[in-house]
């Protein structure tokens, strides 16, 4: 399971605990998210995401 | 060891960020000596000064340690601190808005309006902005050759903008231009409320003054959109609820004010700032009409230059370490973004205005759940106005010494005289 984080605003994607809250179930792969989804606390695209922990 | 009341006078002085160069100099002698390190002012509580970029970055990522509203979010003395708190029934902050509110209100207060903000959301708002845009670029050619491109462009258009995506008629646009600049210009007599040098006690008399003028007109506002309601940013504050409540009369009047004051004078300070460095740089001009893909790397550069917003303040809530110091619960702490965005340890060459650069991680919008909710369409307001412009100007000059705000917290130019020709 890997990390992502927001380029704008520091916002990390865990593949571990997904985000329940919006629908995306834990161990859910970034790639597996829907292409129009966006930060959550920023709004930026999901192509503006970095990988930082494998 | 601390700070040094000169250094620490120096970064809290209004009248340094209207001179821009000695609030650059004070933080740079900051970052290169005492990076992270408390300032013992008399009429202060202490605070930390945190110039580097990195820890800005691990503060504001830290939201439930370091919290906005517990004190006073921007920096006041004691004594005004206690004066706000005396006028609020107790809160360190004369307005309730995004940026003073932590956890579960935070997050619910931004809701309410960050779905339609996203860059997804706004990009409809294209066509509009641009036509906004176009007739301000008309308006500042129809000067003939010289203008203020700040009282007569960059002042107006964002207002223009953000007044139309708030839902505000065109004729209250100088109202509001005038509130704001008293609201955030309180130091500056040319700007304020009393077009005076100020006491302490009668720039709070002031601001607190504006305040209500403010709340009065927007109580209006709300029952306006309570009985037709809009789609229109101020139209979902009206008619937000949080648990089944309407905001409560501090949320919403803080939601209003912050959206029709910062949600203009940002950009306004940030365009104004990317003219007078054009001015400066013939260059600059050339290379975006040459490729106009780089509008979007002058806009980011000008965000980073400008940095319109000088500082917040936060307050730890646990002890915790930042950048090998230690911070004790209830510390305060000022995050200076106008040092960060001149981190050495950042960009190679900070003093230099370039829109060549590789990466721009500029900070001036902050970072993590407190980021600015207007940026996306602060950024598509500039992009658009530079689009239509560059290509339209044959040469641009400084037409005598631009001036700036005198300020320490949310300021920019307030002249940009400038000669120009077109194509």
């Amino acid at each position: 399971m890997r990390k992502w984080r927001c380029r704008n605003c520091g916002f990390i994607y865990d593949e571990t605990l997904g985000l329940p809250d919006e629908g995306i179930a834990p161990g859910t792969r970034f790639e597996d998210i829907p292409e129009d989804w966006y930060c959550p606390d920023c709004g930026t695209e999901k192509q503006d995401f970095e990988l930082v922990d494998y | 060891m601390t700070i040094s009341e000169a250094l620490a006078r120096t970064i809290i002085d209004p009248k340094s960020y209207a001179q821009r160069e000695i609030a650059d100099a004070a933080f740079t002698q900051i970052r290169a000596e005492q990076p992270l390190d408390k300032a013992e002012l008399p009429d202060f509580d202490p605070f930390w000064v945190v110039s580097r970029h990195a820890d800005i970055k691990e503060i504001e990522r830290q939201p439930d340690i370091f919290h906005n509203g517990d004190k006073s979010t921007f920096l006041s003395p004691r004594d005004g601190v206690e004066r706000v708190k005396g006028l609020t029934g107790g809160e360190p902050n004369l307005i309730r808005s995004l940026v003073s509110v932590d956890g579960d209100e935070h997050k619910a207060l931004r809701g309410v309006v960050f779905p339609h903000v996203t860059p997804r959301a706004i990009k409809p708002l294209e066509d509009q902005i641009r036509a906004i845009a176009r007739e301000f670029v008309d308006h500042m050619l129809s000067f003939g050759g010289e203008v203020d491109f700040a009282q007569d462009v960059a002042f107006l258009y964002p207002l223009r903008v953000i007044m139309t995506v708030l839902g505000v008629p065109q004729e209250d646009e100088p109202f509001m231009l005038k509130l704001t600049q008293e609201l955030f210009n309180n130091a500056d007599p040319e700007l304020n409320r009393r077009r005076a040098e100020l006491t302490p006690d009668e720039m709070l008399k002031s601001l607190w003054e504006t305040t209500m003028e403010l709340e009065a007109y927007f109580a209006a506002v709300t029952e306006k959109f309570r009985a037709n309601p809009t789609g229109q940013i101020n139209s979902l504050i009206a008619n937000a609820t949080i648990n089944g409540e309407y905001l409560n009369h501090r949320q919403l009047m803080g939601y209003y004010i912050i959206a029709a004051t910062a949600g203009h004078d940002t950009t306004s300070n940030t365009t104004a700032g990317a003219m007078w460095a054009l001015a400066e740089r013939p260059e600059l001009l050339r290379a975006m009409q040459e490729s106009p893909d780089r509008i979007n790397a002058f806009v980011e550069e000008s965000i980073r230059w400008e940095v319109p917003v000088k500082h917040f303040m936060r307050s730890a809530v646990a002890d915790c370490e930042i950048g090998g110091r230690q911070i004790k619960a209830g510390d305060w702490l000022m995050l200076s973004y106008q040092s960060a965005n001149r981190d050495e340890t950042v960009w190679a060459d900070p003093f230099d205005f370039r829109i060549d650069r590789d990466q721009n991680p500029q900070i001036a919008f902050g970072y993590g759940v407190h980021v600015c909710l207007g940026q996306h369409l602060a950024r598509m307001e500039m992009r658009i106005l530079w689009e239509e412009l560059s290509g339209r100007l044959k040469s641009v000059e400084m037409n005598g010494r631009g001036e700036r705000a005198i300020s320490n917290f949310v300021c920019g130019p307030k002249h940009v005289p400038i000669r120009f020709t077109v194509n």
